[in-house]
């Protein structure tokens, strides 16, 4: 699986990247890819990914950001505000999975 | 230090998006909503300078505080988030007044 996550800047949200990643078993670790992204660069690209999700900081965007994401079927959320500050990584990949699921109807 | 840091990036993100919220509320003319949001923006806020505070207590303690790009990231998020808040107070009473102003002018 594919996920964007994007914030301000990328910089919190790189953070949060490496302790989803670290949060995986070895053996998953190579299904996943997982980058953070300033959101100024979300329309270039968000159609690589499955998943796309936003920093707290950034949850007055979702709304718009959502809506040029809806026709490819990339769904679009927020990340808890207590996973993201205490960097929860297995929570946001299982948040991630299921709008996966969702999505796609799995 | 990174937990607090995170508090302070995570707590400011949260009242600055709750800030935005309370102004798009109140364009649409919910000032109901917009009032709630504000003041949850600004308990919000109370959060991350509390996590804020925590960190200036260490460096009076005499605990060595390494400066990293993450903590001025993270003061970064804290300031824009206050002045974005206090920006918006502002941009919701004036809302309010071009509101009025357009119901006064059948507009």
């Amino acid at each position: 699986m594919k996920i964007l996550l994007c914030c301000g800047a990328g910089a919190s949200t790189s953070l949060v990247a490496q302790s989803m990643m670290n949060s995986l078993p070895e053996n998953e670790k190579a299904n996943y890819i997982i980058n953070a992204i300033t959101y100024d660069l979300f329309l270039d690209h968000y159609k690589n990914y499955d998943v796309v999700l936003l920093g707290p900081q950034i949850r007055y965007k979702k709304k718009s950001l959502e809506k040029e994401a809806l026709g490819d079927n990339i769904p679009v959320d927020v990340i808890n505000s207590v996973d993201y500050a205490l960097q929860n990584g297995t929570k946001i990949i299982e948040h991630a999975k299921q709008l996966y699921k969702k999505a796609h109807g799995a | 230090m990174l937990n607090e840091i995170m508090a302070i990036i995570t707590h400011a993100g949260d009242a600055k998006s709750d800030a935005f919220e309370a102004l798009e509320n109140a364009r649409e003319g919910d000032f109901d909503i917009a009032k709630k949001l504000l003041d949850k923006s600004r308990t919000t806020m109370i959060e991350a300078h509390k996590a804020q505070t925590q960190l200036l207590q260490k460096e009076a303690q005499g605990d060595d505080m390494k400066i990293s790009i993450l903590l001025i990231h993270a003061q970064d998020h804290l300031m824009t988030a206050k002045l974005a808040q206090e920006l918006i107070e502002q941009l919701i009473e004036q809302t309010k007044e071009i509101q009025e102003l357009k119901k006064i002018n059948g507009l």
